[in-house]
């Protein structure tokens, strides 16, 4: 009788276990990101290149009018674009930048375009900061924090620096959680981080400049 | 013997705070985005399926392309879209959850709750068909507008749970007052009769408020002696707020009426389509394979049913032994069921009230395209 009991409960543990589970993605981007620095040090803001996966690419093109089946222009494409990045805005173009751990904030984006190659559709787009800003450690993450997209630097040529000669750039991927941070995760519960912790940056896609 | 009985019922409270903490994180959000590494805390076995209906999710172009190519590979296709329905239910979603705490506070039988998460999820993979039939194949709508009708049909769909955890809040906010009452009032007398002799006479001075207060404190003890001291009665005075509180008793439910009232809930819940369906079908149409594309949404619908159906059987059945501890126990373990019941039903309007403020993380259609 016990028995049975306790092999119901760990069944219900199980679907609760379950329940917690998170979102889902249901785009996947692959990116490209240039950290762009002004002649005098300072960082102007951070151009993109989002290449979706091809399900969100169909979806994304689904009633675009175009002239030759399976293909796009950028011109056909621009009313898109447009309306990618005025949605972008709502969630901060899931681009988060601290200048020596300060927030910083970017205007809207500039020279947006699409491009269709290979099925995929790419979204290019400069962020501007707000203010121009030179810090020593310069921290740009790229993260839905919903889940719902998920990013990951390309391959090849994951991230670039333009501008700033002096300074260096380093990229960080999201990555497997080790079994020390995996037993971290799993004390989150009973031992919060506290506020001033960095310890769930390691899971986003980061770029870190480094400035004399 | 007592034992058992209590982890049950603390596994059913378990049941309702796993639900409340879908809930808390969304409260917390407006305080600070919740970072990638708290979803990513869901490693062990959360964290495979997630990692497993991902890969899974990525292969149904691929397996779409090869449809393309080669007829049978549909088979494989459906295979897979069949494994991501499974998966994908397992992850959050409010379908799971709605429906569960419906099922616990409305008493609804095992067979009913396998019938009611079929039932849903398949309207979820119809409206889905739906939405892409009208939207894109007749009209050649945009993202932008397939977006903003899954929004519409989103918010009609948040309304209508709001409004069966309300009137479900209603229904069950009475009962458990009339169990509260019944528990206050059929007691006091007891124990004014039973302490007499001890408290020679001064049970008298006692005030109404009093007495039912102590009576209610007193319950568990109450229960234990009621038949030796001749109150067998109990039992039936229960068993008549029972039917008196809920209507029907399970086997009633069967009949028209009990039907059209499951049926609220599992349109309510199943209006909302999944977006993975939405965008497989359009990537389907793109390939000129629209119908393969339906045969995969349905396919997602019956995985999705099946967990669906797991969780809501869990949960019934979680509901079931704890009704019947709470018959042996009468008074507090009635209120322990009636207050089960009220969480129930508050949790669907929580669940309903979140969903359309936003504020807790659902699939978001048009991030890009809105």
């Amino acid at each position: 009788m016990i028995k049975r009991k306790s092999c119901f409960c760990a069944i219900l543990l199980l679907g609760l276990f379950m329940n917690r589970a998170e979102a889902h993605p249901h785009v996947w981007v692959t990116l490209h990101s240039e950290v762009l620095y002004a002649a005098d040090g300072t960082m102007m803001g951070v151009r993109h290149a989002w290449t979706f996966d091809d399900m969100f690419s169909a979806y994304a093109l689904q009633g675009i009018s175009h002239a030759k089946k399976g293909q796009y222009t950028r011109e056909e494409l621009a009313s898109l674009a447009q309306v990618n990045v005025e949605s972008l805005k709502e969630y901060a173009y899931f681009t988060y930048v601290r200048a020596d751990g300060k927030k910083l904030k970017f205007s809207d984006p500039v020279d947006y375009w699409l491009e269709y190659k290979n099925a995929a559709l790419t979204l290019h787009f400069t962020l501007p900061l707000k203010a121009a800003a030179s810090a020593k450690l310069m921290q740009i993450e790229i993260y839905d924090p919903t889940i719902f997209v998920d990013f990951e630097f390309a391959r090849e040529t994951p991230v670039s620096l333009s501008g700033a000669p002096q300074c260096s750039l380093t990229y960080d991927l999201p990555h497997q959680p080790t079994p020390a941070e995996q037993l971290r995760l799993s004390q989150l519960d009973s031992d919060p981080l506290d506020a001033s912790s960095t310890y769930g940056q390691i899971f986003a896609n980061k770029m870190l400049v480094t400035c004399p | 013997m007592t034992r058992p009985r209590d982890v049950v019922l603390i596994a059913l409270v378990a049941i309702l705070i796993a639900g409340a903490t879908d809930i808390l994180p969304a409260w917390s959000a407006p305080f600070g985005a919740p970072h990638p590494a708290a979803d990513l805390s869901a490693s062990g076995l959360t964290g495979w399926i997630f990692a497993e209906q991902a890969a899974v999710y990525r292969s149904l172009s691929t397996f779409i392309r090869a449809a393309k190519e080669n007829g049978g590979a549909i088979w494989g296709l459906f295979g897979i879209s069949f494994l991501y329905g499974v998966f994908h239910a397992v992850g959050p979603g409010h379908g799971k959850a709605v429906i569960s705490s419906y099922l616990v506070a409305n008493k609804e039988t095992w067979r009913r709750g396998i019938i009611l998460s079929f039932a849903s999820a398949t309207i979820q993979s119809v409206v889905a068909i739906v939405v892409v039939v009208i939207a894109a194949v007749l009209f050649g709508a945009t993202a932008k507008a397939i977006g903003l009708t899954v929004h519409l049909v989103e918010i009609i769909s948040y309304g209508l749970i709001i409004l069966i955890g309300l009137r479900l809040l209603y229904v069950k906010g009475r009962s458990f007052l009339i169990a509260l009452r019944e528990l206050r009032w059929t007691q006091a007398p007891n124990l004014v009769f039973a302490s007499a002799p001890v408290a020679n006479g001064t049970a008298h001075r006692l005030s109404p408020e009093r007495a039912g207060a102590i009576a209610t404190r007193r319950g568990q003890c109450m229960v234990d002696g009621c038949t030796v001291h001749g109150f067998h009665c109990h039992d039936d005075q229960h068993a008549s707020a029972w039917a008196h509180a809920h209507g029907p008793e399970p086997a009633d439910l069967a009949g028209a009426g009990g039907w059209r009232r499951g049926l609220s809930a599992v349109v309510a819940v199943g209006l909302r389509p999944c977006s993975g369906a939405i965008i497989v079908l359009i990537f389907a149409l793109a390939q000129d394979l629209f119908w393969t594309g339906v045969g995969a949404t349905l396919m997602m619908g019956l995985g999705t049913a099946l967990t669906v159906a797991a969780m809501a059987t869990v949960a019934v059945s979680a509901r079931q032994i704890a009704s019947r501890i709470a018959n042996s126990r009468a008074g507090a373990g009635m209120l322990a069921m009636r207050t089960t019941e009220v969480g129930a039903a508050a949790l669907i309007v929580a669940f309903g009230v979140l969903l359309l403020a936003g504020d807790m993380a659902s699939e978001q259609l048009w991030m890009f395209t809105g």
